[in-house]
Protein backbone atom coordinates (compact mmCIF):
# COMPACT_ATOMS: atom_id res chain seq x y z
CA UNK A 1 0.00 0.00 0.00
CA UNK A 2 1.19 3.21 -0.95
CA UNK A 3 0.65 4.87 2.21
CA UNK A 4 2.26 2.77 4.47
CA UNK A 5 5.24 2.70 1.92
CA UNK A 6 5.37 6.43 2.44
CA UNK A 7 5.63 5.98 6.01
CA UNK A 8 7.90 3.10 6.45
CA UNK A 9 10.21 5.22 4.21
CA UNK A 10 9.54 8.48 6.35
CA UNK A 11 10.94 6.17 9.42
CA UNK A 12 13.85 5.28 7.46
CA UNK A 13 14.54 8.99 6.83
CA UNK A 14 13.73 9.95 10.91
CA UNK A 15 16.25 7.04 11.60
CA UNK A 16 18.83 8.86 9.68
CA UNK A 17 18.09 11.82 10.31
CA UNK A 18 18.51 11.06 14.64
CA UNK A 19 21.83 9.31 13.40
CA UNK A 20 23.33 11.71 11.54
CA UNK A 21 22.48 14.10 14.62
CA UNK A 22 24.29 12.33 16.98
CA UNK A 23 27.32 11.29 14.65
CA UNK A 24 28.15 14.32 12.70
CA UNK A 25 28.59 16.78 15.40
CA UNK A 26 28.93 14.71 18.72
CA UNK A 27 31.92 12.14 19.86
CA UNK A 28 34.89 12.12 21.04
CA UNK A 29 37.10 14.76 18.99
CA UNK A 30 41.13 15.12 19.88
CA UNK A 31 42.53 18.10 18.27
CA UNK A 32 46.11 17.42 17.15
CA UNK A 33 46.02 14.00 17.19
CA UNK A 34 43.14 12.71 15.31
CA UNK A 35 41.90 14.86 12.15
CA UNK A 36 38.26 14.90 11.61
CA UNK A 37 37.81 14.88 7.75
CA UNK A 38 34.22 14.68 6.42
CA UNK A 39 33.91 14.82 2.62
CA UNK A 40 30.64 15.90 0.38
CA UNK A 41 28.83 16.16 3.41
CA UNK A 42 25.96 17.95 1.94
CA UNK A 43 25.51 15.13 -0.24
CA UNK A 44 23.65 13.22 2.57
CA UNK A 45 21.51 16.08 2.70
CA UNK A 46 19.84 16.15 -0.63
CA UNK A 47 16.26 13.86 0.09
CA UNK A 48 17.03 15.19 3.63
CA UNK A 49 15.80 18.72 3.79
CA UNK A 50 13.05 18.10 3.06
CA UNK A 51 12.16 16.07 5.63
CA UNK A 52 13.74 18.40 8.00
CA UNK A 53 12.61 21.50 6.92
CA UNK A 54 9.20 19.63 6.83
CA UNK A 55 6.94 19.76 10.14
CA UNK A 56 4.47 17.98 8.63
CA UNK A 57 6.52 15.29 7.80
CA UNK A 58 7.78 14.21 10.81
CA UNK A 59 4.19 14.58 12.38
CA UNK A 60 2.59 12.76 10.20
CA UNK A 61 5.14 9.55 10.90
CA UNK A 62 5.13 10.56 14.89
CA UNK A 63 1.36 10.63 14.27
CA UNK A 64 1.92 6.96 12.72
CA UNK A 65 3.65 5.53 15.25
CA UNK A 66 1.54 6.94 17.86
CA UNK A 67 -1.66 5.14 16.65
CA UNK A 68 0.25 2.41 16.27
CA UNK A 69 1.52 2.26 19.56
CA UNK A 70 -1.94 2.79 20.48
CA UNK A 71 -3.14 -0.37 18.93
CA UNK A 72 -1.05 -2.26 20.14
CA UNK A 73 -1.99 -1.52 23.73
CA UNK A 74 -5.27 -2.01 22.46
CA UNK A 75 -6.78 1.84 23.34
CA UNK A 76 -9.48 3.24 20.92
CA UNK A 77 -7.30 5.63 18.34
CA UNK A 78 -7.94 8.92 19.25
CA UNK A 79 -10.53 11.16 17.24
CA UNK A 80 -8.83 13.58 15.10
CA UNK A 81 -9.60 16.72 16.98
CA UNK B 1 47.06 4.12 5.01
CA UNK B 2 45.18 5.49 7.98
CA UNK B 3 42.91 4.24 10.32
CA UNK B 4 39.12 5.08 10.90
CA UNK B 5 38.20 5.37 14.77
CA UNK B 6 35.29 4.09 15.98
CA UNK B 7 35.01 4.20 19.30
CA UNK B 8 37.69 3.35 22.46
CA UNK B 9 37.02 1.84 26.02
CA UNK B 10 38.41 -0.73 28.62
CA UNK B 11 36.02 -3.17 28.24
CA UNK B 12 36.01 -4.06 24.53
CA UNK B 13 36.52 -7.64 23.75
CA UNK B 14 37.84 -8.90 19.86
CA UNK B 15 35.50 -11.18 19.48
CA UNK B 16 32.62 -8.51 19.27
CA UNK B 17 34.08 -7.50 15.98
CA UNK B 18 35.45 -10.52 14.27
CA UNK B 19 34.12 -11.11 11.48
CA UNK B 20 32.39 -7.73 10.94
CA UNK B 21 32.91 -4.84 8.80
CA UNK B 22 33.08 -1.18 9.11
CA UNK B 23 32.88 2.24 6.79
CA UNK B 24 33.73 1.33 2.94
CA UNK B 25 33.10 -2.45 4.16
CA UNK B 26 37.12 -2.60 5.91
CA UNK B 27 37.41 -5.27 8.59
CA UNK B 28 37.09 -4.17 11.84
CA UNK B 29 40.06 -5.05 14.03
CA UNK B 30 41.01 -3.84 17.82
CA UNK B 31 43.95 -1.93 18.75
CA UNK B 32 44.89 -2.63 22.59
CA UNK B 33 47.18 0.33 24.02
CA UNK B 34 47.89 0.00 27.60
CA UNK B 35 44.08 0.10 29.20
CA UNK B 36 42.72 1.03 26.38
CA UNK B 37 41.42 -0.87 23.34
CA UNK B 38 40.34 1.20 20.31
CA UNK B 39 38.06 -0.35 17.06
CA UNK B 40 39.04 1.07 13.95
CA UNK B 41 39.33 -0.24 10.30
CA UNK B 42 41.46 0.77 7.37
CA UNK B 43 40.58 3.79 5.19
CA UNK B 44 41.89 4.77 2.13
CA UNK B 45 41.83 8.27 1.31
CA UNK B 46 41.43 11.90 2.54
CA UNK B 47 38.30 12.30 3.91
CA UNK B 48 35.40 10.29 4.33
CA UNK B 49 32.23 11.31 2.31
CA UNK B 50 28.93 11.71 4.57
CA UNK B 51 27.56 9.08 3.00
CA UNK B 52 24.01 7.53 3.60
CA UNK B 53 26.09 4.25 3.98
CA UNK B 54 29.56 5.61 5.61
CA UNK B 55 27.01 7.24 8.29
CA UNK B 56 24.66 4.25 9.26
CA UNK B 57 28.22 2.09 9.56
CA UNK B 58 29.52 4.53 11.81
CA UNK B 59 26.99 3.98 13.88
CA UNK B 60 26.50 0.51 13.28
CA UNK B 61 30.00 -0.40 14.50
CA UNK B 62 29.65 1.69 17.85
CA UNK B 63 26.13 0.21 18.48
CA UNK B 64 28.15 -3.34 17.97
CA UNK B 65 30.44 -2.06 21.03
CA UNK B 66 27.51 -0.67 22.99
CA UNK B 67 25.86 -4.37 23.15
CA UNK B 68 28.90 -5.22 25.09
CA UNK B 69 29.83 -2.46 26.96
CA UNK B 70 30.11 1.77 27.13
CA UNK B 71 32.33 2.77 25.07
CA UNK B 72 33.53 6.39 23.95
CA UNK B 73 32.25 6.58 20.22
CA UNK B 74 34.66 9.20 18.10
CA UNK B 75 32.82 11.61 15.34
CA UNK B 76 32.14 10.51 12.23
CA UNK B 77 34.98 10.76 9.92
CA UNK B 78 37.65 10.28 12.59
CA UNK B 79 40.79 8.82 10.44
CA UNK B 80 44.46 8.49 12.53
CA UNK B 81 47.78 7.07 11.59
CA UNK B 82 48.59 4.47 13.99
CA UNK B 83 51.73 5.74 15.79
CA UNK B 84 49.76 8.85 16.44
CA UNK B 85 46.92 7.21 17.70
CA UNK B 86 48.90 5.41 20.33
CA UNK B 87 50.28 9.15 21.18
CA UNK B 88 47.17 10.12 22.02
CA UNK B 89 46.06 7.18 23.80
CA UNK B 90 49.15 7.53 26.17
CA UNK B 91 48.64 11.09 26.50
CA UNK B 92 45.16 11.58 27.63
CA UNK B 93 44.75 8.61 29.86
CA UNK B 94 43.73 10.01 32.64
CA UNK B 95 41.08 12.25 30.27
CA UNK B 96 40.03 9.23 29.03
CA UNK B 97 39.75 7.17 32.24
CA UNK B 98 37.98 9.69 33.88
CA UNK B 99 35.59 9.98 30.75
CA UNK B 100 34.43 6.06 30.60
CA UNK B 101 33.77 6.26 34.32
CA UNK B 102 31.21 9.08 34.16
CA UNK B 103 29.40 6.47 31.02
CA UNK B 104 29.88 3.12 32.54
CA UNK B 105 26.96 1.33 32.55
CA UNK B 106 25.39 3.72 31.10
CA UNK B 107 23.37 4.38 27.40
CA UNK B 108 22.35 7.62 26.24
CA UNK B 109 18.94 8.49 25.33
CA UNK B 110 17.57 11.44 23.22
CA UNK B 111 14.20 13.16 23.38
CA UNK B 112 12.87 15.86 20.52
CA UNK B 113 10.13 18.27 21.18
CA UNK B 114 8.64 19.73 18.03
CA UNK B 115 5.91 22.37 18.29
CA UNK B 116 2.49 20.88 17.03
CA UNK B 117 1.82 24.48 15.10
CA UNK B 118 -0.95 22.97 12.63
CA UNK B 119 -1.52 19.83 13.49
CA UNK B 120 -4.09 18.10 16.14
CA UNK B 121 -3.80 21.00 19.02
CA UNK B 122 -3.67 24.11 16.56
CA UNK B 123 -6.62 25.79 18.46
CA UNK B 124 -4.62 24.99 21.82
CA UNK B 125 -1.46 26.73 20.20
CA UNK B 126 -3.25 30.09 18.80
CA UNK B 127 -7.06 30.30 19.23
CA UNK B 128 -7.75 31.91 16.37
CA UNK B 129 -5.26 30.26 13.41
CA UNK B 130 -7.16 26.67 13.78
CA UNK B 131 -8.37 26.62 10.04
CA UNK B 132 -5.26 27.98 8.31
CA UNK B 133 -2.95 24.60 9.81
CA UNK B 134 -6.04 22.51 7.79
CA UNK B 135 -4.74 23.79 4.52
CA UNK B 136 -3.85 21.61 2.06
CA UNK B 137 -0.37 23.32 1.57
CA UNK B 138 1.06 22.09 4.79
CA UNK B 139 4.44 23.25 4.26
CA UNK B 140 3.50 26.67 3.52
CA UNK B 141 0.69 26.83 6.09
CA UNK B 142 2.63 25.65 9.13
CA UNK B 143 5.64 28.35 7.59
CA UNK B 144 2.82 30.67 8.19
CA UNK B 145 1.39 29.93 11.34
CA UNK B 146 5.05 30.08 12.94
CA UNK B 147 5.84 33.29 11.40
CA UNK B 148 2.33 34.63 12.77
CA UNK B 149 3.28 32.98 16.01
CA UNK B 150 6.22 34.70 16.46
CA UNK B 151 4.58 38.12 15.57
CA UNK B 152 1.61 37.62 17.76
CA UNK B 153 3.48 35.96 21.21
CA UNK B 154 6.49 38.03 20.59
CA UNK B 155 10.11 36.32 20.82
CA UNK B 156 10.44 36.77 24.71
CA UNK B 157 7.14 34.91 25.10
CA UNK B 158 7.97 32.41 22.50
CA UNK B 159 11.01 32.02 25.06
CA UNK B 160 9.66 31.54 27.85
CA UNK B 161 7.45 28.74 26.56
CA UNK B 162 10.23 27.22 24.57
CA UNK B 163 11.91 27.08 28.20
CA UNK B 164 8.64 25.67 30.04
CA UNK B 165 8.70 22.83 27.47
CA UNK B 166 12.53 21.98 28.28
CA UNK B 167 11.61 22.38 31.91
CA UNK B 168 8.78 20.15 31.96
CA UNK B 169 10.67 17.27 30.17
CA UNK B 170 13.73 17.34 32.44
CA UNK B 171 10.98 17.37 35.65
CA UNK B 172 9.54 14.59 33.69
CA UNK B 173 13.04 12.64 33.95
CA UNK B 174 14.18 13.18 37.36
CA UNK B 175 15.38 10.41 38.32
CA UNK B 176 16.38 8.72 35.28
CA UNK B 177 18.83 11.05 34.04
CA UNK B 178 22.26 10.85 35.19
CA UNK B 179 23.23 13.89 32.85
CA UNK B 180 21.51 16.04 30.35
CA UNK B 181 22.37 17.97 27.17
CA UNK B 182 19.63 20.12 26.59
CA UNK B 183 19.68 22.75 23.37
CA UNK B 184 16.58 24.64 23.41
CA UNK B 185 15.34 26.83 19.98
CA UNK B 186 12.31 28.99 20.66
CA UNK B 187 12.30 30.33 17.40
CA UNK B 188 11.87 27.06 15.40
CA UNK B 189 9.41 23.80 14.85
CA UNK B 190 12.41 21.71 16.55
CA UNK B 191 12.45 23.50 20.28
CA UNK B 192 13.81 21.31 22.30
CA UNK B 193 16.98 18.79 21.46
CA UNK B 194 17.93 16.56 24.55
CA UNK B 195 20.73 14.14 25.08
CA UNK B 196 20.77 11.79 28.49
CA UNK B 197 22.54 9.56 29.93
CA UNK B 198 20.68 6.96 31.74
CA UNK B 199 21.73 3.29 33.05
CA UNK B 200 21.17 0.29 31.18
CA UNK B 201 18.03 -1.21 31.70
CA UNK B 202 15.93 1.83 32.28
CA UNK B 203 15.24 2.61 28.43
CA UNK B 204 12.14 1.63 28.12
CA UNK B 205 11.19 3.44 31.11
CA UNK B 206 12.82 6.43 29.51
CA UNK B 207 10.80 6.12 26.23
CA UNK B 208 7.32 5.46 28.39
CA UNK B 209 8.34 9.05 30.44
CA UNK B 210 8.39 10.82 26.87
CA UNK B 211 5.69 9.24 25.50
CA UNK B 212 3.83 10.31 28.86
CA UNK B 213 4.62 13.90 28.50
CA UNK B 214 3.17 14.23 24.82
CA UNK B 215 -0.25 12.38 25.80
CA UNK B 216 -0.60 15.22 28.20
CA UNK B 217 0.98 17.92 26.27
CA UNK B 218 -1.58 17.74 23.28
CA UNK B 219 0.43 20.96 21.67
CA UNK B 220 4.06 18.97 21.30
CA UNK B 221 5.25 15.99 19.19
CA UNK B 222 7.67 13.97 21.79
CA UNK B 223 10.42 12.17 20.04
CA UNK B 224 12.56 9.69 22.47
CA UNK B 225 15.57 7.43 20.48
CA UNK B 226 18.14 5.53 21.77
CA UNK B 227 19.86 3.48 22.96
CA UNK B 228 22.92 5.34 21.57
CA UNK B 229 26.63 5.24 22.46
CA UNK B 230 26.98 8.36 24.82
CA UNK B 231 27.85 10.31 21.58
CA UNK B 232 27.02 14.05 23.62
CA UNK B 233 29.03 12.87 26.82
CA UNK B 234 31.79 12.03 25.25
CA UNK B 235 33.78 15.13 24.79
CA UNK B 236 34.63 18.05 27.92
CA UNK B 237 31.52 18.34 29.84
CA UNK B 238 30.05 21.36 28.61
Amino acid sequence: MTDAELILDGEEELSLLETLDHVLDRGLVIAGEVTIAVADIDLIYVGLNVLLGSVETVNEVLGERERRLEYLRGLAPKGGE
Amino acid sequence: MRLYAYCVGDELAAETFEGATGVGGSPLMLVRRGAFAVVVSEFEGDAVPASRENVTEHNRVNALALARSTPLPFRFGTLVEDARLGAYLAKQEATLVAALGRVRGCVEMGAKVIWDAGGRAAGAVEEDEGEAGESPAAGAGTAFLLAKRREVLGEEALRSRAEGVAAALASRLEGLARESSVQVNPKGSLVVRAAHLIERGREEEYRERVRALGREREDLRLMASGPWPPYSFSGPRS
